[in-house]
């Protein structure tokens, strides 16, 4: 070694000295600091989240409840032309239901008693002689979902007047909260107290659906290809840098895609689950493809040699030893872009999905609403009753997500395996 | 005969094919058993079953494909020679509209005529359809029937069945990748085909340079085309992606990243990791639907109170602020990936030599990792400008240049969302400006992971 000799003057560092004592206080300090930095972002971060998901619920969680108001009705009295032996759905149509409703209201809570209830009121009338015909000759006490004002009141949330009312109810021992059954089975409506989500459900379903038939097979059979058949080729090299490309690529480019192709040029039905479920296909594809090539890579070779060296065909190879062995992990990957695809709106918007639909699809090329659509269609409302549907609504949306990922991590731990 | 029945039976002859084909093949191998020959039969029983239910069903389904798009054109043509369609109009508009209700009719999509006019074509129109699906069901079972038997007579005992499966199913999985090719380039040709439609009334000088952007009042008719300056646009989407989300989301990510990786207990790992993760999993439309409900209101109340003027309850800082926390996850595992990538031995010298390990992280493990945090902040800026729906729910919609975080301001994916909802004609300015702005859009964040991908990936290579 041929370093140079330590300088005479340069003398052992004095560690005891207090000028270095300070210098060290400093360091550790400034190492405290750092440290304290970084847990706040951490905490911070944790924070954002759970104030979003405290907001959401404290919203939303109403919207699974309503107000109902106990109407005391005496039937035989009422000016209904109904014959308790032969209810039918037009005799139900045609028997005037609404308007004996608000005068059978106003009758029991007294003139303004029409606006207390919600104009859906009399649904709940009907139900109720649907059920048991026989009420028809006595007098009943249903339960009528409250107004909207009356219900955010109820719920803390009310203007004066509405306040009054529902003091004044509850002295007369007729308010009551129950569950909003309603919400979870009806579809987009134009009043908060008669909306529901199924609607916006069964059309996300729908659209999983054609989604993953068309999204899977073709992301597997992509990976496969890519992973252990593709020669190195220049265009091999064009696929993957497509496929790589197009899992960045922003949702809203594949609205406008289904938008120019989809409709514009095949035709396709506009708003139906069908053409979103395309679209969505089409960005699901490439982290399928990704995730599958991971998967697939994760096999080990002397599997692939064991199975051809006694003879088995490269395809026999990949469809009887790689895949299965890769298949958990394909799944994972396919739960997660799924879990995308489900929350994803603006694409959906773009092929024409936010129009007002009030009936549930009843196929994939029926005009259909999905979940995050509704929300955002929810969220333009003006009236007040519709901020708690939304968060009740994202509550739903989250749950379900919740579930496709703590699935996908539950697939990824029982069946991962480690090779060594 | 409908759709679906002549699906059914499709592919139940494609069984009785494959069972049949089987048996043959179990047959031939039995038989070369018995003779002591067990290698004359070339390929397994199920591969000989494959190959002829894939030619039994194949040729039939891709003659029905075919089928569905032919057969439409011919059953008007047949409609349109009966008597009854002597008296429709000459214009081509109204005898289209008569001709298509007549179809619903006919299909059971529609319970009545609104125009009287298309009650008599009601009927030619089943006779048709009735008439050219009998045609063409037909010709698929003979076509299924034809391709099944040439196939039974072909497999033999030595027989190369597998190998022609297995070319197939080579084909198919080929097929399958270029999907990818297909996707791009359909992205690119439907955005390249209408923007060339809208710069061919918009010079493409005015729309990129452009000062002025009011769609709204050039599609009324005035002003015209200098409406469509789209700069305002362009500066909306990076003052709130590439300023405000990154103010947010850099530091937080990166010291999210810092503290799991190189402080934080194993435990604290375990559980705030994910809890980051499902950050990046909550949909866009809760993140807006939250900023533009509880981040917004409170923002512009804290500007009234700071005496700040301007502010809007749709300000460009409740945007950014609540992308830039969507961000904090892809900016930290990111930073998580290139800090581990960084060798131990680098970070066992600088501590061997007396350093702390925060002067460690700073002054070794950062700059080591750089290349890679760059990259991931490259990607997210790309994210950012690519996310539609908070700045949709929570950044307005007004064109303003301004400098002011509590303005509302409006973005390039906003005003595609505005432009493309409305009534469209697909041959007015509006509606095929939005194509341009996704033009623009696709070309930035392309060149933006293009470059973030190269940066990382050179880095890695340098410590591998």
């Amino acid at each position: 070694m041929s370093s140079a000799p330590l300088s005479a003057e340069r003398l052992p560092t004095d560690w005891k000295s207090d000028a270095m004592q300070r210098r060290i206080a400093r360091r550790y300090a400034s190492e405290r600091r750092f440290r304290a930095v970084g847990l706040l972002a951490v905490l911070l971060s944790a924070a954002f989240l759970a104030f979003l998901l405290v907001t959401m619920m404290g919203n939303g969680l109403r919207g699974f409840t309503r107000t109902e108001i106990a109407v005391k009705i005496d039937f035989p009295a009422s000016p209904l032309k109904l014959d308790p032996a032969a209810i039918t759905d037009r005799a139900l149509a045609e028997a005037g239901l609404p308007t004996m409703t608000g005068a059978v209201a106003e009758k029991a809570l007294g003139p303004d008693g029409d606006d207390l209830i919600a104009p859906t009121a009399w649904l709940a009338i009907r139900d109720a002689i649907k059920d048991d015909p026989t009420i028809l000759r006595r007098t009943a006490t249903i339960e009528l979902p409250a107004a909207t004002a009356i219900d955010l009141a109820n719920k803390g949330k009310g203007t004066p007047e509405a306040e009054a009312a529902v003091e004044r109810l509850k002295k007369a021992g007729v308010l009551s909260t129950g569950f909003n059954a309603t919400f979870l089975s009806s579809s987009d409506g134009t009043d908060p107290t008669q909306v529901g989500i199924w609607g916006a459900f069964k059309g996300s379903l729908l659209t999983m659906l054609v989604t993953l038939l068309l999204s899977f097979p073709i992301g597997v059979a992509t990976a496969l290809y890519l992973e252990e058949y593709a020669p190195k080729a220049w265009w091999t090299d064009i696929i993957e840098v497509s496929i790589n490309n197009l899992a960045a690529v922003p949702s809203i480019i594949f609205g406008l895609l289904g938008l120019s192709i989809f409709l514009n040029f095949l035709h396709l039905p506009r708003s139906a689950a069908l053409v979103g479920g395309m679209t969505l296909a089409l960005m699901t594809m490439p982290v399928i493809v990704i995730a599958g090539r991971n998967a697939i890579k994760a096999v080990p070779p002397s599997i692939r040699d064991a199975a051809l060296g006694i003879g088995a065909s490269p395809v026999q190879v990949v469809f009887q030893h790689v895949l299965p062995l890769a298949l958990p992990g394909i799944l994972t990957g396919t739960i997660i872009g799924m879990a995308r695809a489900l929350g994803e709106t603006a694409p959906l918007l773009m092929i024409g999905m936010r129009a007002f639909i009030a009936t549930p699809p009843g196929g994939v090329t029926d005009p259909a609403t999905v979940l995050p659509v509704q929300i955002f269609l929810w969220s333009d409302e003006v009236s007040k009753g519709f901020v708690e549907k939304t968060s009740a609504a994202i509550i739903v949306l989250l749950v379900f997500l919740l579930a496709m990922n703590g699935l996908a991590i539950y697939l990824r731990n029982k069946f991962e395996r480690r090779w060594s | 005969m409908t759709g679906p029945a002549i699906l059914l039976l499709l592919a139940g002859l494609g069984a009785i094919a494959w069972v049949s084909a089987r048996a043959r093949a179990v047959r031939f191998q039995t038989a070369a058993r018995a003779s002591g020959r067990r290698d004359a039969v070339h390929s397994l029983p199920g591969f000989h079953g494959w190959y002829v239910a894939l030619w039994a069903v194949a040729p039939a389904a891709l003659f029905l494909a075919v089928w569905a798009n032919v057969s439409p054109g011919l059953v008007t043509q047949s409609v349109l020679a009966d008597p009854a369609a002597r008296t429709l109009p000459t214009d081509a508009f109204a005898r289209s509209a008569i001709l298509g209700e007549a179809r619903a009719i006919a299909q059971g999509d529609q319970a009545a005529a609104f125009n009287p006019a298309s009650e008599p074509l009601v009927q030619p129109y089943r006779e048709a359809g009735s008439h050219y699906g009998m045609a063409g069901a037909a010709l698929a079972l003979v076509l299924a029937f034809a391709g099944g038997a040439y196939a039974f007579t072909r497999i033999r005992a030595d027989f190369r069945a597998r190998t022609r499966v297995e070319r197939l199913v080579m084909a198919l999985l080929l097929l399958a990748s270029l999907l990818a090719i297909v996707t791009t380039l359909g992205i690119v040709a439907s955005l390249l085909w209408e923007s060339f439609r809208f710069f061919s009334m918009v010079s493409p000088v005015d729309f990129l340079f452009g000062l002025k952007w009011s769609p709204q009042s050039a599609a009324m008719g005035y002003g015209n085309n200098d409406a469509f300056g789209a700069v305002p646009l362009f500066w909306g989407t990076i003052f709130i992606g590439a300023i405000i989300a990154m103010i947010v989301a850099i530091p937080l990510g990166l010291m999210s990243a810092i503290y799991l990786t190189q402080y934080a207990s194993p435990t604290v790992r375990r559980w705030m990791k994910p809890m980051l993760e499902v950050l990046a999993g909550v949909p866009t439309v809760v993140y807006g639907y939250f900023a533009a409900l509880t981040v917004a209101p409170a923002l512009r109340d804290l500007a009234a109170a700071i005496g700040i003027g301007g502010a809007s309850s749709e300000s460009a800082l409740a945007a950014g602020l609540v992308m830039g926390v969507m961000i904090i996850p892809f900016v930290s595992s990111m930073a998580d990936d290139s800090i581990a990538a960084v060798p131990q031995s680098m970070r066992d010298g600088s501590l061997a030599m007396g350093a702390t390990t925060s002067e460690t992280i700073r002054r070794v493990l950062i700059p080591a990792a750089l290349p890679g945090v760059v990259g991931g902040v490259l990607l997210a800026v790309s994210r950012a400008i690519g996310e539609t729906m908070i700045v949709v729910m929570a950044a307005g919609l007004a064109a303003n240049m301004t400098l002011n975080p509590f303005a509302s301001v409006t973005t390039v994916t906003t005003q595609i969302v505005q432009l493309l909802t409305g009534d469209q004609e697909f041959d007015s300015a509006k509606t095929l400006a939005a194509f341009a702005l996704g033009l623009v859009l696709f070309i930035v964040t392309l060149l933006l992971n293009i470059v973030a991908l190269r940066v990382v990936k050179k880095y890695r290579e340098a410590y591998e």
